[in-house]
């Protein structure tokens, strides 16, 4: 406690330090006085009693610095002094101090920006129970890929893996409420221990309940808080009473509470999911056995067990079940992906990558600044060499250029930290549904904290060179009169090498960047297989007692056609069960005539479209060979079914694949005879190979769906006919809701819309450093220039041509950009393969790339010095001569 | 006489407390030249290093300070003793006569060898 206090009373004295200095003047004097008193009592001469007495006392001033070195604290009182002092020289230079902040400000606020990003979406912990043990649990097909599950395995996991405190169940579910205003909603259906897995409890009601998960039991349904609010009114009476689902009945039992984060979900375009109904399965129904593979688990597990134990039961327990059902399953073994890689894995090497980008940014802002520091070096050698006469250590000169630049950095620091506020609006505009948990990005404490140590160690990085050149003794030469600023060889190296790194960076982010837009204009380059211009498309999920058989249901539809295809503008109108690039993939085991295995299992499988009649034609499908499906081919005719090439050339090498003969999913359903081939269409992604796909007539489909989606090719404006088409099907059906009207368009753009993101921000990137860099080289020239303005006086005085002036500073620049540009493609090239996962169709030492990028950035540093420099074969000999 | 020693760290303030304990309320000077006095002139204090030893107990709470008259009428900062400095230097004392008589064990001529 004692030094605490201590430290206390010295923390106090930095306050009123003018009353102290009196009173230890007064204390020394009376001392002083004394001691004279004592001396002149025995016997001295008046002069030599004061000269004993000050001579015992030490010299008066010495004293008094012992004083105060004991008074206050000295280290926070010249840090003080340092800090005001900086703060005057930044006032006294106002262009400079602009200047330098509004590079800081780029570089730490781009950092923090993007630190923001990686911090809300790849750091921070997922918003349930101890996260770190949730799991998503895979089958492993025979290609070692992961897949869903059937709901008989998940019986069997469940009863005897012991690696799980709660193994849960969940699937696709998008019902329609049609309480009030009919609306599609973003749900899943759940096992009754969902919930429980994830650690989260309902804010109002209860949680599911084991007997509520049964076949026959009444339906329940728990609501998230937003759909809640907004459709419910916030009314807390909800509990226990029953809404209009799907023209079925559900009892709401609980809602969640508002901080919960709905993440997980089977439809990456489908937003968020609202609300969750019970699975409501046993082995008993017919689709829950082991090959409806439709369900995905999640599991918690027991706290100690490791991934790796977890896993390695699971691929034991599967592989017995294998044994006992060989024709059910495709291959043994189980995939366990923690949940966080599940949920965010797909976007962390993009986010990483521009993590790093940005801190090549902040590093040419580094450069930059020390550059300019050091050019003002030259200035302030005076006032340096003045200091250090006066006795100033150099330990402390460093140390308040270093508390300049630390000041600077801050004054950065807070300039970027206005830029990040506005970093989440940005961002959902540019990446919107690609980048999950956008909405936990914020500045908070790891933030601000991540800031503060870039913002330090940007204004220490930067301000080392120039510090340690000012802090030298060059006393003599510096004091002397009239003696210029003179830039010693070691500094202008510094400044060279300084402009060479950020050549060579900005060069480096250049190529990455260069060669992600190439990626992204490779992908948009690649045809899709349809014509996506002029289509509108809408989906709707038609359900109810009215559409309770097949007939009728295929009713709805054909009228509906009829009735659109009827508008003016229309070309032609179709429906398909799943729209391409809309992330609904439906796949089916495809087992051809004579070619099926042992284990049907092991059989190709291949994307099915359940389509009407003219689907090719609204989507400019191209038909190879054969015919379309049409609307004689009906539920009493022959089943038929168009394959696309991939599928064509896989399963028919070498043979004509009409008339050829399959059956979908499973053995036990009738024949299908193939009638046409179509062209591949891009369906999961446009940089993703199409696989093996087939389409089926709805009017013959055993199950027809009831969720599809109308892709309607327009001759007109768009935005008119979508306002006809609803009125056109409220006419049939005022109870359905329509939901995602949008271009077909859209579907392309949202599915490149990761890829643009970071091409976007890493172009962004690029193109700050490249501004940057011009900037160093344009100071480095404008300041070479005006160092050696008397120089290329004399020269012109003695009848140098201008041009000669020039060629004298062409040097150096080139060998600025010569080295500069030779260590970025050196760098480049061993970086970019870091970028090899996002690239397609380019190589990560694209030629072309480099090749442009060198270009770019010779011609960017081309300009840069050419002003400076064009202003140096203007310079007036005689003006030159006087100078100075 | 032989040469001066020069008084050590921490001593100092010792002395400091015992010549206040002492003597009562005191201005340095009067602390200083009391010091010498006592060590029969054997020490030699430099006057100047008295004073942040005298701020660095006030900080730490064993002296308090106040301004005064001196004999011959002269304002002076008075320093005293608080309670906190009586039980130091009760404190400092034992240990410093501990310290001594270790020494002197040690130092005392062939016990060990008899």
């Amino acid at each position: 406690m004692k030094w605490l206090r201590g430290w206390l009373f010295r923390l106090g004295a930095l306050f009123g330090e003018q009353r102290r200095e009196r009173e230890l003047a007064a204390e020394m004097e009376s001392h002083l006085q004394m001691h004279i008193q004592d001396n002149l009592g025995a016997g001295m001469s008046a002069t030599e009693a004061r000269r004993e007495a000050l001579m015992k006392l030490g010299g008066i001033e010495q004293t008094k610095e012992n004083y105060r070195a004991q008074r206050g604290l000295p280290l926070l009182e010249t840090l003080f002094q340092d800090l005001r002092f900086a703060g005057r020289m930044l006032l006294k230079n106002p262009g400079f101090t602009v200047v330098a902040v509004l590079t800081l400000a780029i570089g730490i606020g781009a950092n923090t920006a993007i630190f923001s990003l990686v911090n809300g979406v790849l750091l921070r912990p997922l918003p349930y129970r101890e996260p770190s043990r949730l799991t998503i649990v895979w089958g492993k097909d025979d290609r070692g890929k992961p897949g869903n599950l059937g709901y008989a395995t998940y019986v069997d996991w469940r009863a005897q893996s012991k690696s799980f405190e709660e193994l849960a169940l969940y699937r696709s579910w998008s019902p329609v409420l049609q309480t009030l205003e009919p609306e599609q909603l973003s749900g899943l259906r759940v096992t009754n221990n969902y919930f429980r897995t994830l650690g989260v409890h309902p804010q109002f009601g209860r949680d599911f309940r084991p007997e509520e998960d049964l076949p026959a039991s009444s339906q329940v349904v728990i609501l998230g808080n937003g759909l809640w609010q907004r459709r419910f009114n916030s009314d807390p009476r909800i509990i226990g009473r029953a809404i209009t689902l799907n023209a079925s009945t559900y009892i709401v039992v609980g809602v969640l509470p508002a901080n919960f984060q709905s993440l997980i979900s089977m439809d990456p375009h489908g937003g968020p999911v609202e609300i969750w109904g019970v699975l409501g399965y046993d082995a008993s129904l017919p689709w829950a056995c082991r090959t409806c593979q439709h369900l995905v688990a999640i599991g918690r597990l027991r706290p100690g067990v490791t991934f790796t134990q977890a896993n390695a039961e699971m691929d034991t327990i599967s592989s017995a079940i294998w044994k006992d059902y060989p024709k059910e399953y495709s291959a043994a073994g189980v995939i366990l992906t923690p949940l966080r890689d599940h949920l965010v894995g797909h976007v962390s090497a993009a986010l990483y990558i521009l993590l790093g980008a940005v801190s090549f940014v902040l590093l040419i802002a580094c450069a930059n600044l020390a550059n300019l520091l050091l050019a003002r070096a030259n200035h302030r050698q005076r006032e340096m060499a003045v200091r250090t006469a006066l006795g100033a250590a150099r330990i402390r000169i460093v140390r308040q250029l270093l508390v300049e630049n630390c000041l600077l950095a801050a004054l950065g620091a807070m300039a970027g930290l206005l830029l990040v506020y506005w970093t989440p609006q940005l961002l959902r505009v540019l990446g919107e549904d690609e980048l999950p948990r956008l909405g936990e990005v914020t500045v908070d404490s790891h933030v601000l904290l991540f800031t503060l140590g870039v913002a330090l160690l940007t204004g220490i990085l930067s301000g080392l060179a120039p510090a340690f050149r000012l802090s030298k003794p060059t006393l003599h030469d510096s004091l002397k009169e009239g003696a210029r600023g003179t830039s010693t060889g070691t500094s202008r190296r510094v400044r060279n090498l300084l402009v060479i790194s950020e050549i060579a960076l900005s060069m480096t982010l250049l190529v990455g960047a260069g060669l992600l837009l190439r990626s992204l204009s490779q992908v948009l380059g690649v045809s899709a297989g349809f014509d996506p211009n002029h289509v509108l498309t809408m989906r709707i999920s038609v359900l109810g007692q009215r559409y309770n058989d097949n007939q009728k249901l295929r009713q709805f539809f054909a009228s509906a056609l009829a009735s659109i295809r009827a508008l003016p503008g229309v070309q032609s109108a179709a429906v398909t069960s799943q729209i391409p690039l809309g992330g609904n993939v439906d796949r089916y085991g495809f087992h051809v005539e004579g070619k099926i295995h042992a284990n049907p299992e092991l059989d190709e499988s291949a994307e099915r479209f359940c389509v009407s009649p003219g689907y090719l034609d609204a989507m400019r499908i191209r038909l190879f060979s054969g015919r379309d499906i049409s609307d004689r081919d009906t539920s009493t005719t022959q089943q038929t079914l168009l394959v696309n090439e991939t599928t064509a050339r896989s399963m028919w090498p070498g043979e004509d694949p009409i008339g050829k003969r399959v059956k979908l999913g499973g053995l036990d359903l009738p024949w299908w005879t193939v009638v046409g081939v179509v062209a591949d269409v891009h369906h999961s992604g446009l940089d993703i190979a199409p696989t093996m796909q087939f389409y089926i007539p709805h009017a013959q489909w055993p199950f027809p769906d009831s969720d599809m989606t109308f892709t309607i090719r327009t001759a007109g404006p768009r935005d008119t006919l979508t306002s006809a088409v609803q009125q056109t099907i409220h006419a049939l059906d005022p109870t359905q809701p329509l939901s995602r009207v949008m271009p077909l368009e859209d579907y392309i753009g949202l599915s490149v819309q990761g890829r643009r993101f970071s091409s976007i921000l890493l172009a962004a990137f690029a193109a700050v450093a490249l501004f940057l860099s011009a900037l160093g080289i344009y100071g480095v020239t404008t300041y070479s220039v005006a160092q050696r303005t008397r120089e290329i006086g004399i020269r012109m005085a003695l009848g140098a041509q201008p041009q000669e002036v020039f060629a004298l500073l062409l040097r150096q620049w080139v060998v600025l950009v010569v080295f500069g540009v030779a260590l970025g493609v050196a760098a480049s090239a061993a970086l970019t393969r870091f970028l090899a996962s996002m690239l397609f169709d380019v190589r990560p030492s694209d030629p072309a790339t480099f090749v442009s990028v060198v270009f770019l950035l010779v011609g960017v540093a081309a300009l840069a010095c050419w002003i400076p420099a064009r202003r140096a074969m203007r310079v007036d000999p005689i003006v030159a001569l006087r100078y100075e | 006489m032989g040469e001066r020693a020069d008084v050590w760290q921490g001593t100092l303030a010792l002395m400091v407390l015992k010549t206040l304990q002492a003597l009562g309320p005191l201005h340095g000077y009067g602390i200083a030249r009391r010091i010498e006095q006592t060590s029969g002139d054997l020490l030699a204090v430099n006057y100047g290093t008295l004073y942040p030893a005298l701020l660095k107990l006030e900080q730490e709470g064993y002296i308090a300070s106040e301004w005064g008259t001196s004999d011959n009428n002269r304002k002076a900062k008075y320093y005293k003793l608080t309670r906190a400095g009586r039980k130091q230097l009760d404190k400092e004392a034992r240990e410093w006569e501990q310290t001594t008589e270790i020494l002197a064990r040690f130092l005392a001529p062939g016990k060990e060898s008899a």
